[in-house]
């Protein structure tokens, strides 16, 4: 598990990282409860578009790999391009899975409103997936860190504000809600919704069921290219 | 012992010939110096044995194996230096072999002690703590080295490995290449620089365009291509050269005076070099003496009308 546990080390190296994966999840949880929307209060919105950032941050060390000449050495080494890409999304996993539970337990212990816990973690952890294996498909286009990241910002912004995380999708025209369910941002909304508002415990799996869909697709066209 | 063959190998690039029918036979405990220009298929042709690409034609033998050449039992027993700085820049230099020695499945005592033995022998131990981006040019391309020496390989591929670098720390790294073949490490050391492979190679393979054109000892090489041995002689009297004695002399094939230099030119081993003198110096006074010899930029020249350092043509 050599490549999993540097991944790691090389993740908590970058204080821009530890910036994303601390500093940040604190201050939402302190964010306040909104009066009408959304319905979880504002950290927990912002928590989806902060995952998105997370997710290119740490895939981009794959990019970095790539761009170093790193994933052609090891390609001489005895070690299969899968398993590299495993530990590394192992690692990334894991530390998604960690910020998750941290804020859920923060929201929890600060006494926030947050209806279902328990399920409001599984979300946020089948989401953080989507957002990694987003960002490995979309860092698979590029040959250079800094320029995926900037363009994916960009990109961020856009399926935050037509996914229904940033404003209400009612507020969109009626082509733009339409085409808003493409985007995994729409799913990850509708699962807050459903967090306070659900019954079916159906439409949570589907919710659910649609992100992990998303998150195959992604990790296939991710793990298409190899050696750039 | 043959460690590693390639027999027929062809390697496309679309239309483009990469490797056109490569056969090559690499012995244990050799060095042998890959030569050629940039685009001649150096790079290609370590990446086809090692596996990292597939080719179209042809078979490779490594370690004995015919089957399931590339199997993580032959690579563990392999290493690349690659051309690229492939180390972690964010990473200690300590941290950069503990990694790659992890990859090669070392563990516990064993990595420790095999990264502070590889340090060591790039002369990087006081610098262990750092990260490359605190390195020299040549310090970088050192780790860059040490990265593919923590497992020991038997068989190691130096891809370049001097690109770029000061002529210091370029004789650090080719004194590093001479102790691992003391070692018994077999390498494969591909350059365009000649001089490396005239210092280090026990055997030259010189390629281009996707071919092998010729292979032999630097010696067996300059001997192939060499027909006439030039001396040149200085001399205080230019006008007192005895240039139809001299040509008079067995071997010696021409003479010409320039300015104050008398160049002879002789056939091969002819051993008159005693006579020439002599007769130089007691009429005209020897100040000085160069002998031209050909070196392996001539050999390549010969072969293919190019320059070895830039491929281009002349």
């Amino acid at each position: 598990m050599t490549i999993f546990t540097f991944a790691l080390k090389r993740i908590f190296k970058d204080k821009t990282n530890l910036i994303f994966l601390t500093l940040f999840p604190v201050a939402a949880i302190f964010l306040p409860e909104p009066e009408y929307w959304p319905l979880l209060p504002y950290g927990y919105h912002y928590f989806g578009v902060l995952i998105l950032f997370v997710g290119i941050r740490l895939t981009g060390l794959l990019v970095e790999d790539r761009q170093k000449g790193v994933v052609k050495r090891l390609a001489a080494a005895p070690v299969t391009h899968f398993q590299y890409l495993f530990q590394n999304l192992l690692a990334f996993s894991v530390i998604v899975i960690a910020q998750c539970i941290f804020m859920i337990a923060g929201g929890v212990i600060y006494d926030h409103e947050l209806h279902e816990p328990l399920l409001l973690l599984i979300l946020f952890i089948v989401f953080s997936f989507t957002a990694i294996a987003l960002s490995l498909a979309w860092n698979s286009l590029y040959r250079n860190k800094e320029t995926s990241f900037l363009v994916f910002m960009c990109v961020i912004i856009i399926m935050a504000l037509l996914g229904g995380i940033m404003m209400p999708i009612e507020m969109l025209p009626d082509v733009l809600e339409q085409l808003a369910v493409i985007f995994p941002t729409y799913w990850l909304a509708e699962g807050m919704e459903w967090v306070v508002m659900g019954e079916d415990t159906a439409d949570f799996l589907l919710i659910n069921g649609v992100l992990l869909l998303y998150t195959l697709l992604f990790l296939i066209i991710g793990s298409i290219r190899r050696m750039g | 012992m043959t460690i590693a063959a390639m027999q027929g190998i062809v390697k496309r690039y679309g239309n483009e010939l990469a490797l056109d029918y490569v056969d090559l036979s690499i012995h244990e405990g050799e060095i042998i110096g890959l030569l050629g220009p940039n685009g001649a298929g150096k790079t290609t042709l370590i990446h086809t044995l090692l596996g990292m690409i597939p080719f179209d034609k042809g078979s490779i033998q490594l370690f004995g194996r015919t089957e399931k050449v590339f199997s993580h039992e032959n690579k563990q027993k392999m290493g690349l230096v690659t051309q690229e700085l492939t180390v972690f820049e964010d990473l200690t230099a300590k941290e950069n072999l503990e990694f790659f020695a992890g990859v090669y499945g070392l563990k516990g005592e064993e990595r420790k002690k095999r990264v502070e033995e590889a340090l060591a022998f790039v002369g990087l131990s006081s610098n262990a703590g750092k990260t490359p981006a605190k390195f020299s040019g040549g310090m970088k391309r050192r780790l860059n080295i040490a990265c593919a020496l923590t497992h020991h390989p038997k068989f190691l591929i130096m891809d370049e490995p001097t690109v770029g670098i000061d002529p210091q720390s370029r004789n650090h790294i080719l004194e590093t290449v001479e102790k691992l073949r003391e070692q018994g490490t077999t390498i494969l050391y591909t350059t365009h620089y000649m001089e490396e492979v005239q210092t280090i190679a026990s055997r030259v393979v010189i390629v281009d365009q996707g071919q092998i054109i010729t292979e032999g000892t630097v010696n067996e090489l300059i001997a192939n291509i060499q027909h006439e041995e030039k001396i040149n002689i200085d001399v205080s009297t230019p006008g007192d050269v005895p240039v139809e004695r001299l040509k008079g002399l067995e071997g010696v094939k021409n003479v010409h005076v320039d300015g104050s230099t008398v160049q002879i030119i002789s056939t091969v081993g002819s051993g008159n070099l005693d006579r020439v003198l002599s007769l130089v110096k007691e009429t005209s006074g020897v100040v000085g003496i160069q002998a031209e010899k050909p070196d392996l930029e001539d050999v390549f020249l010969t072969l293919t009308g190019k320059q070895l350092r830039d491929g281009e043509e002349e």
